[in-house]
């Protein structure tokens, strides 16, 4: 039994609008085992980035913490303080961002940039932070990486700034790498390449992947465990072969339905009619309500998780 | 980089040259400098033939002009019809004074601006950024030659703390820097603060606090360092604006400046002083610009390195 790095709970994220709390993540829950990958897939604006967000202590001004609880090895995250969370960033939870174009600052040698993250958390010369950092470079697969080092971000295409930004969330050995839509701004060809190397990487280092991405084609790529979100909540959670052989959610299905098939001769792709309704005016029962083929009356009244073939689904449907 | 400067001063050859055309030709539609010279009295027709003859004023515009430009490439700016002593000479001593001023009201500038912009765009939205904003708005509103005089009237005239004139001693400087200075400091201070509120927008910031560094390292080392960039170019063109356009801030404070020279050459219709002093403002204007331009690629590996 792999050991349990983090553990979210009922966590509620979101903004205040005259003095009452609105969620953009509702509820959410799930945990994360050890050298485990696990997916959250969702639409634009879903709440998944917010997700991660809370998960560095990162989240943009006017938005908190509502609710909920997360635990980082058992201790609680929610409560730590701002010279606490610098000890959990960098060090024991790492991220990469959708933009490898701007994730790294422009006036900086990459080299400078991971040593900076590396001597931040660990007591080093800066000439043994930079053999690591070289080290860090080669593992990640940049030619010349001693050249490199001392190469300006501008210098380097997407994908390389992206194995950099690879290079330097590891380098000080985090337990979990939060890699928020990592491969959306790149070249499908870099993309491939770039997933290869993640899990490569985390077959090496032991550690575990929290990739979030609207594509469902990288989550069948990479994860191991995928939660499916919807208008801020978990609405099924499932290991990646059952969510793709056996969607059980209407909303699930109805994703999957809209990849392209290069077997099915339509011209036109599905879709999923309708809108995310706003946060601030979301439906009392189950929130896929409007959308959704197979709603019924009894979907006015939000459903519970239940477990039906080791998948967890939040749907009226699968009740008795 | 070579090739670059090669480029830059072949470029600012062509700006001097039509800068030169420009003040040659339009002091001379301030009036025959003769005529200013003998005052109230009625001088005799021979007379003002032999002295304009001797000053070259006899001769056709273009001849004049290839006279000027002929000794100015011998770095001889002619001689003040006023006082007869080489231009060259009147303008250096002035330029110390004038480079302290400027100087001082940068010094002034930056150590107002830079906190107070930083903060204000950190506190975006706090009492401490409505403060700042309001301090830019006085800044940038307040007549100089106004500011001048009410700080004269409190420190020197009221409190008798600094003296209200002179250029003999570092107390003097205080009153007329700080008079160039909290005005640029308003505008400087917007700047910085746009310029900051830009940058902490940039994924890169986020990269650096999911570092685990510290507030004040994202702030200054990740956010300030980027958020420099436009400001030098700003800070460059006000020093040059501050060499040659602290004019009203010399008159009141009688500072000894080159501002001053030229002004008080204008009224006396001296005709080399006035073009000697603005071609040395031009040139100096251009040199500074040049070296804003090369810093700004020292601080800007994007440029420096020739892409991107």
């Amino acid at each position: 039994m792999a050991t349990e790095v983090l553990k979210v709970s009922d966590l509620k994220v979101g903004f205040t609008e005259d003095k009452v709390d609105v969620p953009i993540v509702n509820g959410v829950s799930f945990q994360l085992q050890q050298g485990e990958t696990l997916g959250i897939v969702g639409e634009s604006g879903c709440g998944k980035s917010m997700t991660s967000f809370s998960l560095m202590g990162l989240l943009p001004s006017g938005i908190h913490w509502q609710g909920g609880e997360v635990l980082l090895d058992g201790n609680p995250l929610n409560v730590t303080s701002q010279k606490e969370w610098r000890k959990i960033r960098g060090k024991k939870i790492a991220m990469i961002f959708q933009e490898p174009m701007s994730s790294l600052n422009p006036v900086y040698k990459i080299g400078n940039q991971i040593i900076e993250m590396i001597r931040n958390h660990e007591t080093i010369s800066k000439k043994e932070a930079r053999v690591r950092a070289i080290e860090m470079l080669t593992l990640v697969g940049i030619p010349r990486p001693d050249k490199v080092v001392d190469e300006y971000p501008h210098q380097l295409s997407g994908g390389m700034r992206q194995r950099v930004m690879i290079a330097m969330a590891l380098s000080c050995n985090p337990e979990i790498l939060i890699a928020d839509e990592p491969t959306t701004a790149l070249d499908v060809t870099i993309q491939a390449q770039i997933l290869e190397l993640m899990k490569s990487i985390q077959a090496k280092m032991d550690m575990s992947i929290v990739l979030i991405t609207h594509d469902l084609g990288v989550i069948a790529e990479v994860c191991d465990r995928v939660i499916v979100m919807y208008a801020g909540e978990v609405v099924e959670e499932a290991s990646v072969a059952d969510l793709f052989d056996q969607p059980k959610h209407p909303y699930t299905k109805g994703l999957l339905n809209s990849l392209p098939n290069i077997n099915n001769e339509k011209e036109r792709l599905e879709t999923i009619e309708g809108v995310v309704p706003a946060p601030a005016d979301m439906p009392s029962g189950c929130r896929f309500y409007e959308r959704c083929p197979a709603a019924h009356e009894k979907c006015l009244v939000q459903p519970e998780f239940i477990v039906v073939d080791n998948q967890k689904v939040k749907c009226w449907l699968y009740h008795q | 980089m070579a090739k670059y400067i090669m480029k830059r001063l072949l470029h600012t050859l062509l700006v001097i040259i039509a800068i030169s055309m420009i003040i040659f030709f339009a002091i001379r539609l301030t009036g025959d400098p003769v005529t200013v010279m003998f005052g109230a009295g009625e001088p005799t027709k021979e007379a003002v033939e032999q002295i304009t003859e001797k000053l070259g004023l006899d001769k056709s515009l273009p001849e004049q002009y290839f006279i000027f430009m002929k000794d100015l490439v011998q770095f001889d700016l002619g001689v003040s019809y006023r006082s007869n002593q080489p231009v060259l000479d009147l303008i250096l001593e002035r330029a110390w004074p004038t480079f302290l001023l400027a100087m001082g009201g940068m010094v002034v500038a930056v150590l107002i601006a830079f906190p107070v912009g930083i903060i204000s765009a950190v506190k975006k939205g706090k009492s401490v950024d409505i403060f700042g904003r309001i301090f830019s708005l006085i800044g940038i509103s307040f007549p100089n030659f106004w500011l001048g005089i009410m700080l004269i009237l409190i420190f020197s005239v009221s409190l008798k703390w600094l003296p209200a004139s002179g250029f003999d001693s570092f107390s003097a400087l205080i009153l007329p820097s700080l008079t160039l200075g909290l005005i640029l400091s308003g505008i400087l201070a917007r700047l910085i603060r746009s310029s900051m509120l830009d940058v902490l927008k940039m994924q890169y910031i986020t990269t650096a606090k999911s570092k685990g560094i510290k507030d004040w390292v994202v702030i200054i080392k990740h956010a300030f360092r980027n958020a420099l960039l436009p400001t030098v170019t700003f800070m460059g063109l006000q020093f040059g604006a501050l060499l040659g356009g602290a004019v009203i801030v010399e008159q009141v404070f009688a500072w000894p400046g080159i501002g001053r020279l030229i002004v008080d050459a204008i009224n006396q219709r001296d005709y080399p002083v006035v073009q000697g002093g603005v071609i040395v403002l031009a040139i100096v204007m251009v040199v500074v610009n040049l070296l804003v331009d090369l810093s700004y690629s020292i601080i800007n590996p994007r440029i420096r390195t020739g892409r991107g």
